[in-house]
Parts: structure tokens; sequence; C-alpha cells
């Protein structure tokens, strides 16, 4: 049973179709891949997942649950975080505080919740996504590619059973892309079930088990690296000659 | 039958009075994305204007109406355009919303100014073809104004549509909010479009003023035409503030309702009039209800151009030490009238703090704070008083029971706003304040309920007494001064300390992010609640502080104009700030009231120039407003300047002995009555403001002195030669430590060569 199913997922804008029937699903402690051009849908899709975005048609089952109704703090609450491609940081908080603030909100879910030391867990998470040097700055004075890995911190903080990760690597160093990839293998080898949505196509094909390409809001392929990388469609429409594959 | 029929025609014509002034908004709000509270004022400002030419001067009709809704409306609207509103792009909703309030303050104040409201002829304004012409439709007979209304909206209804749908113009103007930069890109004129629709806007607004006045049948009145924008905004509420035909129902369903309400309303219900002016505001709480909820947008961040800086907690303290010794130094000099006015002032400071609070802490808006005041104050002057005569004191308990039932009061309000953005909430408030001075406070009659009977607001003034706390008894006008300093202070840093908290950082991440903070599971509506709630009873207690200070308080002191300016005003002061609390009850009320005395004063003691400053003593009316207006351009307000000076002086030990110093000579002269306290006032204001900003600059400049100035990166090597340092700095940014480049030497010599 994956952790993540998306089922005939259909968003209309007006008369753009911006998602058209995608059914896509998400294993746990595996690292799934969406790809695809500019204006494929990827972040529409994800808004879907997490609620941002009402769906025309379609169902999302998140845990055997079906959440299409759900609102998006309770679909996180269930376990599932995300990213922004367009960074959602708060701005006027630092670095430390952007990932403290996440165990804060997680500790008032409601009087259940099992209440986690957030000094303790804020410095953990610091040091294992490598963000210990920027730790006290603004995060309006880091570098973008930092600033993905606090995005990618705080959603960690809330201790997710699944992450959406919307262009985590863009900005970012090729030194820094190669540690962020073990990072991910490290996260899903614990049993984090991740979703990613990359430009960077060396780091997809090195960390994704299972690809979803996306096309003008359709479905154009899907299956393993490999298959995925060879497939005609996909080569024509987003991954070009085989060569310029990265 | 008949009076049916009568009063149905009479409603549709004012609902599309009504639906025209919505429209103008509609049309603003869509292509500049502000929207704007002056519609009203506008509205008013053309009626004004209107009188003159038509009344005042005697001019022809259609020569008032071409020179007012020609000529000087759509002016209006495209110089405040071009002035003011152009400024606000990429500004916080709390920005927009300041400044387009100070715009309607600023016309309301002049309008008094010019045509004085205390004069002794009432301004009447008559109907088209005059209060005679009927023009008869069957058995009916149907003024032509009325007519004239209903076939303007309308025609203006097509209009419009037509604009927006078919022509190219009008598409462009749809596009200016989603994107002005794409726009540009595609051969569009944003910054042109989005002041032709304010001058239509204005057109509009001025054209619904002018026909609603003969129907509301008063003499002029510029606080009652001014409002019309909440019966406006109610009409558009219903639209959403974007589909016009739905804002056309909505304003037929307000008109015919209002209508209905005065024809079959029987007479002896005492509250029918009130209810029928409160129409608007319950119709919009109608709408609020059933809107649904707005989706949360991600990529709402815009780098603002507002920031506010966190002080830590022991500067709070060591503040609010400073301030209390301030206070008493003040206290020492002043004469019992001043000791009056700073106390009045720092009540209206602690009210500002439940502004900091909501807006500055958690980005919502409450446009009527005093409002809050209100439902406080009965509380108290009906559970919360004991003893009688000169005896009686506010008790403890009822400001604590005022606090809570403020608070519960506020969650009914804000909670069918909270779903909404922050501009519904806004508006709901405001509608709510004015709900407030239309239904509540003008409740004088007792009535009887489940067999209790009561007065809400009796005699229309409500009496209340100093407090006593304990053993602690605050009558004394020196005690009280001390209760709410003391009271400012400490909710302040309660403040502060909440600020630093896990609460106030979860505030924070809501306010920078609604979106990030609901993906981490976040409930946004009960965090916003919580903290409408807590500033409500903040509203209270200070509302009840202030209360105690009058003494006897009547409806206007709970007005929604003066709630409206405190706001303003805490926005300029910097609304991020416990101190810009504390400027913006000092502005609103020693700062003022002390400038019209000074300035009456000059006007008694120099009697050839009184007619001079007699002019200046209107000018002050309207000195707030500007101030808020000039936010466009300062959003983070004028305390955070002020911190800026400060920072200096504490930064530069001699600087700071300088400015202490100072204050405490002229200090001591007033003290021992050398200088009068209008000096001190001066000197005062010239050491804490002109010596750290001429020392700044001495010492900037003394700093700089051998530094050479910077270079902007891209004029390196064309203004300046290349170092090692800037190859070093650029290596670094485009990661190339370790590649191997030629010597630097060469590198820098390039440049050298080239100019050659």
């Amino acid at each position: 049973m994956p952790l993540l199913e998306t089922i005939g997922v259909k968003v209309r804008f007006g008369g753009n179709i911006a998602l058209d029937d995608v059914s896509i699903s998400v294993e746990a402690g595996s690292v799934t891949g969406l790809i695809g051009p500019n204006g494929a849908g990827k972040t529409t899709l994800f808004n879907t997942i997490t609620g941002l975005q009402p769906l025309t048609g379609g169902q999302i089952i998140f845990n055997d649950k079906d959440v299409t109704k759900e609102p998006p703090h309770k679909r996180t609450r269930m376990g599932l975080a995300r990213t922004f491609q367009r960074l959602e940081l708060f701005t006027t908080l630092s670095v430390r505080d952007n990932v403290r603030v996440a165990g804060e909100i997680r500790n008032r879910w409601s009087l259940r919740t099992p209440k986690m030391d957030v000094n303790a867990e804020t410095d953990r998470i610091i040091s294992l996504v490598g963000l210990g040097d920027v730790a006290d700055r603004e995060v309006g004075e880091i570098p973008t590619g930092k600033a993905r890995v606090v995005e990618l911190a705080r959603a960690l903080m809330i201790q997710p059973t699944l992450v959406l990760l919307d262009e985590p690597a863009s900005g970012q160093t090729e030194e820094e892309t190669e540690q962020f990839g073990q990072l991910l293998r490290d996260l899903a080898g614990e049993g984090l079930g991740i979703c990613l949505v990359e430009h960077d196509m060396a780091l997809v094909m090195q960390v994704c088990q299972t690809i979803h390409v996306l096309d003008f809001g359709r479905m154009i392929a899907s299956g393993t690296a490999e298959s995925v990388r060879n497939n005609p469609t996909v080569i024509d429409a987003y991954l070009g000659a085989p060569e310029s594959v990265g | 039958m008949q009076t049916f029929l009568q009063y149905t025609i009479l409603g549709l014509a004012l609902g599309g009075a009504y639906f025209i002034a919505a429209s103008g908004l509609v049309v603003t709000y869509t292509t500049s994305g502000i929207f704007n509270f002056a519609q009203g004022a506008i509205a008013m400002l053309a009626v004004f204007t209107y009188w003159q030419f038509r009344w005042g001067w005697g001019w022809p009709a259609p020569l008032a109406l071409l020179m007012v809704l020609g000529i000087l409306a759509p002016l209006l609207g495209a110089v405040l355009y071009q002035v003011v509103m152009k400024n606000l792009r990429g500004t916080s909703e709390v920005t927009k919303i300041i400044v387009s309030i100070g715009v309607m303050l600023g016309l309301q104040a002049l309008a008094t100014w010019v045509w004085n409201p205390t004069s002794s002829t009432p301004r009447q304004f008559q109907k088209f073809f005059g209060p005679k012409a009927f023009a008869h439709v069957g058995s009916l007979t149907i003024p032509w104004h009325i007519i004239i209304s209903f076939a303007i909206a309308i025609a203006i209804a097509f209009g419009i549509r037509f604009l927006f749908v078919r022509t190219r113009s009008g598409v462009a103007m749809r596009a200016v909010v989603d994107d002005p930069e794409l726009l540009q890109l595609n051969g569009g004129r944003p910054e042109r479009l989005a002041m032709i629709s304010w001058a239509g806007g204005s057109f509009l607004a001025a054209l619904a003023g002018i026909l609603i006045q003969p129907m509301i049948g008063s003499a002029m009145s510029a606080g009652a035409l001014t409002l019309l924008v909440i019966d406006a905004f109610a009409a558009a509420m219903f639209g959403r503030l974007r589909s016009l035909p739905r804002t056309f129902m909505g304003a037929l369903v307000i008109g015919l309702t209002t209508t209905y309400v005065v024809a079959y309303f029987p007479s002896k219900w005492t509250w029918s009039s009130a209810f029928h002016n409160s129409l608007p505001m319950i119709f919009l709480f109608i709408v609020l209800l059933v809107l649904p909820q707005d989706r949360l947008r991600g990529a709402t961040v815009l780098r603002l151009r507002e920031r506010f800086r966190m002080p830590s907690i022991r500067t709070a303290w060591i503040a609010g030490l400073t301030m209390m010794i301030v206070v008493f130094c003040l206290k020492v000099i002043m004469a019992k009238t001043g000791v009056n006015t700073l106390t009045l002032a720092l009540t209206f400071a602690i009210i500002a703090l439940s502004l900091v609070l909501l807006t500055g802490f958690a980005g919502e808006i409450n446009l009527a704070a005093l409002s809050f005041g209100a439902i406080a104050v009965m509380v108290v002057y009906h559970f919360g008083i004991s003893g009688t005569g000169a005896g009686a004191r506010t008790t403890l308990w009822g400001i604590l029971l005022a606090a809570v039932v403020t608070a519960l009061v506020g969650a009914l309000i804000a909670l069918p706003a909270l779903r909404l953005r922050g501009l519904y909430l806004a508006l709901a408030t405001m509608a709510f304040g004015v709900f407030v001075s239309r239904m509540v406070l003008t409740e004088r009659n007792e009535r009887e309920l489940f067999g209790w009977k009561f007065t809400i607001f009796t005699a229309g003034q409500l009496t209340i007494p100093r407090p006593k706390i304990g053993p602690i008894d605050f009558n004394g006008q020196d005690a009280f001064l001390f209760l709410c300093a003391g009271l400012f202070v400490v909710i302040g840093i309660g403040m502060v300390y909440l600020r630093h908290s896990g609460y106030g950082r979860r505030l924070t991440a809501m306010k920078d992010s609604p979106a990030a903070s609901a993906t981490l599971g976040m409930s946004v509506i009960r965090l916003k609640l919580s903290i409408f709630m807590m500033s409500a009873a903040i509203a209270g207690i200070g509302g009840v502080m202030m209360a105690a200070q009058v003494g006897t308080v009547n409806a206007d002191r709970f007005d929604i104009f003066l709630s409206l300016a405190l706001m303003m005003i805490t926005v300029v002061g910097g609304i991020g700030y416990v101190s810009g609390a504390l400027f913006a009850g000092i502005f609103l009320i020693a700062f003022i009231e002390a400038l019209n005395l000074l300035l009456k004063k000059f006007a008694v003691d120099y009697s050839t120039l009184e007619a001079i400053f007699m002019f200046f003593v209107s000018a002050v009316t309207v000195l707030p407003a500007t101030i808020g207006i000039t936010m466009g351009k300062n959003p983070s307000g004028a305390v955070s300047d002020i911190v800026d000076g400060m920072n200096l002086v504490k930064q530069s030990k001699s600087l700071m002995i300088t400015v202490i110093g100072l204050e405490a000579a002229i200090w001591v002269l007033t003290a021992t009555e050398v200088i009068t306290n209008w000096n001190f006032v001066i000197l005062t204001l010239a050491n804490l403001i002109l010596v750290p900003m001429i020392g700044g600059k001495i010492l900037m400049a003394r700093a700089m002195r051998g530094v050479p100035k910077p270079v902007p990166p891209e004029f390196i090597g064309i203004d300046r030669p290349f170092t090692d340092e800037d190859l070093a700095a650029m290596d670094q940014a485009l990661n190339l430590d370790g590649v191997v480049i030629p010597s630097s030497t060469t590198v820098r010599e390039e440049p050298a060569n080239a100019s050659a």
C-alpha cells in the first residue's frame, strides 16, 4: 500500500487545464521523482496534495485515508510536510527560529500531541541538514541554496512520514547538491517517504527509485529511473537527447 | 399595494446609487489592489462642492455637474493615484489600508474646515428638477430624481461590464492587478491604466454622492456622507469585490430593505431608526458569514518594505523604567491641565497597545479599537462600580470582567472574518464600530428582557469613577497618572515577553507566511482568534481608563473616526513597536492639543497675525491625516527612524552624555521656573531629535574620513582598479577556489590599458 496516492487528479484554472487525470504514488522509505518542463503542473500537484489548491476532480489518499476534503493543517497533522519552490520562509525570524517555530507549532497541534523537546530537536535537525554555520543569521541574508535547506529542516521538524520537496536543489552549489543527495538517501533509509520535484537530472537519477513525468498537466511516463531516462516520449518532451542528460 | 410599489421604486433607486458607489470601489480595487476607504469621503467632498457651485454661488445645474463630475472628481482621483497610491506597490495590506484611511480623514477634515458644520444655516440639497417634479406612471407618482438615479445605475452597470470585458483597455486594467510587470512587458502601461481607473472610481463616488444626498433628505453632514463607504462596501462584498452583477444585486437588496424598514416598521419601536441606520453593517456581517473561505496562497511572501527589529527583554525593562522616571519628572514641572492631558494620552497609548499586538505582531487589523473600549465601559458602568456619589470607585473585578466580555465580543466579531483576508477583518471591525455608534450607544430607552429592566447607554452618557484596587485608591490625579503609566509599562513589557515566547514566534510565522504555517500544521484561525481576543481585552482596559480619566463619557468619545485616527497614528509611530503605541497616544492627544493651544496663544499674543495663526489651527486638524498619507514613503514608521537615531546615541558615549546632560539642564531650568513649560517642550524636542541627528552626522563624517566611498560591484574595474580582495571575493562567489587564473597583476592592469 503506497503512503500517498493521487487518483485521477484534475485541476482547472478557468479555461486552462493545469492537471488532467494525474495519478501518482509515493512509497514510504523511498524517493519518488516528479519531473517535467516548467509549467507542467508539478507545483500545482503539490498544492493539491497539501490542500492549498482545491481539486476540480479526483482524489488524494494519504495513509489509507481520503484527505481530499481536509484543510491543509489537518493533512500536515497526519504526517505530510512540504517545502516551497518560491520560498515561504518566516523572513523576520533567524534560521534557528525558523526551524524552532515549526517544532513549537507541532507541539500545539492538539492537547494529545506528544510534546517534543523543541530546543534539542532543533539542534539535532540543524546539524543533520548542515545549517550549523548559518543558524544564527537572519534568514533573508543567507544564499538561496541554504534557504532551501532551511525549508527542508523546517519540514523535518514536524516529524513527517512524507515530505514533498519542491526544487530543493536549485540555487545550490554542486558540492551542496552532492551532500543534499546523500541526505535524501539517508532520510529515505530511515523510512521517510520523499517526493522530489527537481530540474537537476543528475540528482534525480541518482536518488529516485521511481520517477513520474508530467507535461502540460498530463502524466506522460512513470517508472524506474532507467526506464524513464530511455523513454522516447520523455526525451522528446523534456530531457532532450540522451547525451545532454546531466 | 400603492405604498409597496412606491417604496419599492424608492428602494431600487437608493440601491442603484449604492451600486454606483460600490462599482467605484470594485473598479479601483481590481485595477490597483487598493481598497479605497476614502470612497465615501470623495463622495462627500463632491456633494459639498456641488452644493457650493449650485446653491452657494447659484450656478445652473448642468454647469455645476460638468465642473464636479466632469473635471474635479476625476482630477482628484488621478492626483490621489499619482501622488499617494502609486507608492504603495510592495507594501503590506496594513500600509495600504492606513494610507487610504489617511486620505479619508484628510478629506473629511478639509471639508469641515472649508464648510464649517456649525454655520447658522443648514445646507440643503435638492433633488434634480426640484422637489416638486414628479412623473406619473399609472397610478404612481414618482420623483424624477428617483427615475434618473435608477436609470444611471443601470447604464453604469452595463457600461463598466462592457469596458472590462469587451474593450482592450478594460482587459488590460484587469491585468494590472494580476501582474503589472508582465503587462508592461506586453506593451501595456499599468501606471496609466491604474490612474485612469482611479479617476473613474472617483467620478463614480462623486456621482453616487450627488444622487444619494437628496434621497437621504437630511442636512449635509461630512461624517455621515464619509461613512457612505460602508454601505458601498457592504454591496461590493456581495460580489467579493469582483463581480459587478452580484454587486448590483447586493446594492438593490440593501436599498430595498432599508426603505422597507422605514415603511413598515411600527413607529413605536424606538430602535427602528437606529436599526435602519445600522442595516448595511448587519448585511456586511451576514455576507461575511456566507462567503467561502479564502484559499491560502503560496508565494505571498514579498520582501515587504516594512522592517521591525525586536527589542530584547532587557531593553524593554530599561525603557519601562525610564518611562516611569520621565513621567515622574514631567509631573513635577507640569500644571494640572498638563497632567490631565498626559494621563489621557497614556490611556490612548494603552488602547494603541492593543493595535500593536494585533497588527504589529500578528498582521491583522482592527479599525474600531475605541468601540471595544465602549463595550468595556458599559460593562464597568453596569457591573463594576462600588459605592455611590463621590465615594464611587471602579473595582478591579469590574475591570477584569470588562476585559473578558470585550474579548468575547471581539471573538464574535472576528470569527466570521478570520477565515478571510486581512482586509475583510478590517472592514468587519469598522462595520462593528459604526454599528456600536449607531445602534448601541444610542440605546437610551429602558428595555425589558426576561423580566430584567435595563438601559444600555443611560441618558447618553456614562460616568466612570477612578479605580480602587485593593487598598490603593487611585482617585487622585497624580495617583491615576502613575496607574496609567504603570499599566502601559506592564502591558508593554508583557508584550515584549510574549514576542520572545513560542507563542510570539508562532504569531510571527503566521504573519510572515500563512501558507507555510498551515502546511506545518498550524490552525491559523485558532491563533488569530486568540490574539484578536487578547487585543480586544487590552483595548477594553484602555477604554475604561480613558473613561475614568475623562469622568463622564458620551458616544462621541468612541467615535469611529477617532479609532481610525488612532490606528493611523500608531502605524505612523511604528506598529511593530510598543513605543509606537506611546507615540500614538502622545501625538494624537497631547501633541495636537499642545500645538492648538500654542497657535491660539500666538494668535492672541500677536493679534495682527491672528488670521495666519488661526489658519494654522485649522491646518492642524488636517495634520494627522497628512502624516498618515506619507506612510507610503516610510512604511516602517517614525519610531523606526527615532530608534536609528537612538542607536547612534547608544553607540557613542560622548553623544549620550551630551543628550542626557542637556535634558537634565533643561528640566532643572523648568523645575526652578527659569523657563516656561512651553520652552521646555520645544527645547526637549530639539535636544532629542536634533542633537543625535547633528552629532550623528559629525561622528559619521569622522568615521568616514580616510575610508574610500564604496564602489558598486559592476563599476569595479571602471571607477577603481581591481584588487586582490575583489578577485578573492569573486572567486568565492563563483566557487572558483583553486582554479588557476592568470596572475592578478595582469588582470588588474587590464582596465588601465583599456582606458589608455
